[in-house]
């Protein structure tokens, strides 16, 4: 009895076994082209996590496979938070995507491994122009263009209307906004149970790379392998003034500086905080789940020295090892129109790269819901030393965000969090 | 596996065994030779030979990247290791959640296996839940506790907020995280050390405690000079394997807090992972591998040596 | 195990400590429940208590459907299934030779038994990453069965060489006098004994495949092969909002079948465990 039960079992699981040993080795087929005359196929890996641009990616690759019968584009999703460590298991492999989405800071360490393509010959100038060359810069490496960047998103503040009425401050009506203005708001509308502001800081260093360059903050010196570390007063300022509007000030609580950005904006929607710093793709949240008498604004970008920001866009690269490098770029070219990416940007609630697409973008919203602030803050998006460094991605992870939340939890003084930063990539960068 | 057994004469008694054993070690050993080779195969190719290629790796400077050439580096790697403030660190934090998880499971376990013991009424419903964790994977024990400890809507900040204490975000704040991330351990270790700890208790005679009764020991008189002796070599055996297992945890850090906040709930394994997954570094995660193992082994023997001197068996 | 009389004192302290352990053992289980039957409106307005106001089985929808998860539970149930059959399939001869048979094998096996629950597993999985990929293994499904099985083994062997150890050799000598070939005393004595122990090892290779992370992790690349919690441990973290309620509906579906394997063994189990682990 038990011998033909196991039997019985014994055969079936085999019969699962090769049928999964069939599928593998016809995914293994595909991942080394097809023979000649049969259409190339490429895998696409999409990290668009919402709807609206999970939909408009599906469009325009199903718009790619009408007119290319040849090279069939397949959408693969990924995730945000797992796409480290499977491009570096999946390089290693042999299996990566053939069309990969990812964002330029982190795209310089498989660059440097040899991994990427160069795109420069295979975009067409249409697209080359449309993006300006401050952008290009972020997805330059060696002389090679790397990837090709797609979308960006600026730090903006959003403000509660009437709150901010209340307190009197009034709301510019220029491009920026001077940090003074803002920390001088945010201590206004600290009244009661009401803090001025909530600033989602539990990942605080792309934050402070980026908002860094208001206050002309590089942290880097020279490129590659080559780049050092170096914190003087500009990189300081920053954290320096955030500390301040926490511990003196009292305007902006303490309680939401370890947590992320999605959870703060929770509490400002119930009108916690009068203001909030966000990724301006936070808009969407706004839009579409604020309740009635939530009266939000975006202000316009906040300036020091300068309105710059970190221009750190997400990007498409096409795999070195990829059977079909041209068809990919092609695609890539493709995606880049301007119809095509503003439809994306729109789904995603961020700012296209390319002017012509944000143009229609523009035309799209008819500026509403902030669209127009969020826009013109594009204008100030640049390119910043981090970018170029090699070992950015595990200096992030391992100095820098540990250091800054001690900072900004009042552990270790700024001096020492120059140290660390500083002695930290040395570590880390042998 | 074909046998010619000799056929015994008729009346021989059971005890006369002697005739067969000349013949047998030969097949024996070629018998278990085929009996084992569907497994040693496997084995070695997929167990054991990478088992050595990765203690190899962590002398050399392997690393992620088209057409990498490796080289043979000696005790590099462990040199930068001494200087590697991270790893040490996250060790210390292995050490202590290692540690920690392990005694609070035992004194867990230990009271909820004593009171199964007991003809208590509802132990039915208990025993369940002990055993439920282990049915669990990790992963999803991970997403349960992140649901219970959320800040925005997990109860524990609400009961804290009831309280008047405010929000709490135990996962994310410095202090509190560990010893967050520890309860999780424990509550996700349950099963087995109970389970190993109540299979103990109902195998110890009976007798022995109704002869310390009688000599006029009370409950916890009992419980340490009778019971707990007894059970030695399953507590031995279980802490030990549960150290073991608590020290490589991974599956339930990376999901529950990822080595946050700020790496204080970096866990060795997860150290390494990174290491060679997120950075590519293979050299150094194989060396770290190998640090960790020398460090495993050498607590354990102590650890071994210790108890055991007390067990004649 | 209890002499005598307890004091209604102890006996009252007995059940609160017993009500403690049900409540901290049980009452994360129950809160998954909840939020997984919590619309996504309540979950965000933060303040709702055990019970949902106003059940909902959407979350459940939205699990199935945005996260895959009928394919990766596929793939999980494919990759347990052919493990716990190749397991029991390889280690009940291994153990039988092992545990009859004086061999060379034996302190090798046990030496290597104790070693793999040592080493990390950090150390093999970039190797093992290497030569999966050279067999065409990487990425597949069949491979990650393999491995699964041979880190199995090492457990189920030692349960199992345990479990037979305890059948009296008399027993198969008494069947050899009586005429029986070897193969037969096997079949009708030995395994028949060996149940427990079966269902044991089954049980374990089962759950141990089912719940098994960081392999899967390394060598399961694309998301129509990944497994269950694979699939989960990435539904945590879309920047930005995570569904709660979702990812507490695709949990609990995800602990269903191993919850249900379990239960049918449960009775088994306990008595079964006893003898391996005494005699191992």
């Amino acid at each position: 009895m038990n011998r033909n039960r196991t039997a019985a079992a014994a055969a079936a699981s085999l019969a699962l076994v090769l049928a999964g040993c069939a599928t593998s080795t016809d995914d293994g087929g595909s991942n080394e082209g097809s023979g000649d005359g049969g259409p190339v196929e490429l895998r696409f890996q999409s990290l668009a996590f919402q709807e609206s641009t999970i939909e408009a990616t599906q469009d325009i690759v199903d718009a790619w496979n009408e007119e290319n019968p040849d090279a069939q584009v397949e959408y693969v999703q990924g995730s945000w938070d797992s796409v480290q460590d499977q491009l570096v298991t999946q390089f290693q492999g042999g299996t990566a995507p053939d069309i990969i989405q990812y964002e330029s800071a982190a795209m310089t360490q498989f660059a440097q491994q040899g991994y990427l393509a160069d795109l420069s010959d295979h975009l067409s100038d249409e697209v080359q122009s449309a993006v300006s060359d401050d952008i290009w810069q972020t997805v330059t490496f060696d002389d090679q263009v790397i990837a090709a960047p797609t979308l960006l998103q600026s730090y903006v503040v959003f403000a509660n209307r009437d709150l901010l009425e209340e307190a009197g401050v009034e709301i510019p009506e220029g491009d920026t906004w001077s940090w003074d203005d803002f920390q001088a708001a945010a201590e206004a509308t600290t009244q009661g149970d009401v803090h001025g502001l909530g600033w989602g800081l539990g990942d605080p260093t792309a934050t402070m790379m980026s908002l860094g360059l208001n206050f002309g903050a590089q942290y880097f010196e020279g490129a590659g392998d080559e780049a050092e570390v170096q914190v003087g007063e500009a990189e300081l300022a920053l954290p320096e003034r955030i500390h301040e509007m926490v511990y003196e000030d009292q305007s902006l609580d303490p309680v939401t500086l370890t947590q992320s950005g999605s959870d703060v904006m929770t509490q400002f929607l119930k009108g916690r905080y009068a203001m909030t710093v966000q990724g301006s793709y936070v808009a969407q949240t706004l839009a579409e789940s604020a309740p009635k008498d939530l009266d939000w604004v975006v202000m316009p970008a906040l300036e020091a020295d300068t309105a710059e920001q970190a221009a750190n866009p997400q990007t498409l690269s096409v795999s070195a090892q990829s059977e079909g490098v041209e068809q990919a770029a092609e695609f890539i070219d493709f995606y880049m129109q301007a119809e095509h990416l503003a439809a994306v940007a729109e789904g995603d609630w961020l700012i296209p790269a390319s002017t012509d697409a944000a143009a229609v973008v523009e035309e799209n919203t008819g500026g509403e819901n902030g669209w127009s602030t969020i826009l013109a803050s594009g204008e100030f998006l640049t390119q910043a030393p981090f970018q170029a460094a090699t070992s950015y991605p595990q200096w992030k992870d391992q100095i820098a965000t540990p250091s800054f939340q001690r900072f900004l939890g009042d552990e270790i003084s700024a001096d020492e969090l120059a140290t660390e930063l500083t002695e930290g990539w040395q570590s880390v960068n042998r | 596996m074909t046998s010619t057994t000799p056929v015994p004469a008729p009346a021989l008694p059971r005890d006369a065994k002697q005739p067969r054993r000349g013949r047998r070690p030969r097949r024996e050993g070629r018998d278990a030779w085929l009996l084992l080779l569907p497994a040693l195969v496997p084995v070695a190719l997929f167990s054991v030979y990478p088992l050595l290629q990765g203690i190899y790796l962590g002398f050399t400077d392997s690393e992620a990247g088209l057409n990498q050439v490796t080289h043979f580096t000696g005790f590099e790697n462990y040199a930068d290791l001494l200087d590697n403030e991270l790893f040490w660190s996250s060790f210390r934090i292995g050490l202590i959640w290692a540690f920690s998880v392990t005694i609070l499971q035992f004194v867990s376990a230990l009271g909820l296996a004593l009171l199964l013991n007991q003809p208590l009424r509802l132990r039915w419903l208990a025993r369940i839940l002990a055993l439920v964790p282990w049915a669990m994977p990790p992963v999803v024990v991970a997403i349960m506790w992140r649901l219970v400890y959320n800040p925005n809507n997990g109860p524990v900040s609400g009961l804290s907020q009831l309280l008047g204490l405010g929000q709490l975000n135990l996962l994310g704040d410095f202090g509190t995280a560990l010893p967050a991330v520890i309860v999780v351990g424990v509550w996700a270790g349950m099963p087995q050390t109970t389970i190993a700890l109540l299979a103990g208790l109902q195998s110890v005679d009976p007798s022995l405690h109704e002869a310390a009764a009688v000599d006029g020991a009370g409950a916890w008189s009992r419980l340490f000079h009778v019971t707990l002796p007894e059970l030695r070599p399953v507590i031995i055996a279980i802490t030990s394997l549960n150290f073991i297992w608590n020290v490589n945890t991974f599956d339930l850090i990376y999901v529950l807090t990822n080595g946050g906040p700020g790496g204080r709930t970096m866990l060795p394994m997860l150290f390494a992972y990174n290491e060679a997954f997120r950075y590519g570094n293979f050299g150094v995660a194989a060396a770290m591998g190998n640090v960790m193992v020398v460090l495993i082994v050498g607590f354990l023997l102590l650890y071994l040596r210790s108890r055991l001197k007390g067990i004649r068996e | 195990m209890s002499i005598g009389r307890t004091s209604p004192q102890v006996r009252a302290g007995q059940y609160a400590a017993l009500a403690a352990y049900v409540v901290f053992l049980g009452f994360p289980l129950v809160w998954l429940l909840s939020t997984a039957f919590k619309s996504t409106r309540e979950i965000a307005l933060g303040d709702s208590g055990l019970l949902p106001s106003s059940p909902t089985l959407t979350n459940f929808a939205d699990a199935v459907d945005k996260a895959n998860l009928f394919e990766a539970g596929r793939n999980s149930l494919v990759v347990a299934l052919a493990t716990t059959v190749l397991t029991v399939v390889v280690c009940l001869p291994a153990a039988y030779a092992l545990a009859r048979f004086r061999t060379i094998l034996r302190p090798i096996t046990l030496a290597w038994i104790l070693i793999s629950q040592v080493f990390p597993t950090i150390l093999v999985i970039i190797p093992l990453f290497l030569i999966l990929k050279q067999y065409r293994l990487l990425d597949a499904l069949p491979g990650l069965a393999i491995v699964y099985v041979v880190f199995t083994l090492p457990f189920c062997l030692w349960m199992l060489i345990g479990f037979v150890a305890a059948i009296p050799r008399e027993l198969e000598e008494a069947g050899a006098m009586d005429g029986a070939s070897r193969l037969r005393i096997l079949i009708s004595i030995v395994m028949p004994l060996l149940r427990p122990g079966i269902i044991a090892t089954a049980l374990f290779a089962f759950i141990s495949s089912w719940n098994e992370f960081l392999f899967a992790l390394v060598l399961i690349q694309s998301p129509e092969k990944a497994t269950l919690p694979l699939t989960l441990s990435r539904f945590v973290g879309a920047e930005g909002q995570v569904q709660l309620g979702a990812l507490a509906a695709a949990s609990l579906l995800a602990t269903i079948p191993s919850l249900l394997f379990f239960a049918l063994i449960q009775r088994r189990l306990s008595s079964g465990l006893l003898v391996g682990a005494v005699k191992g």
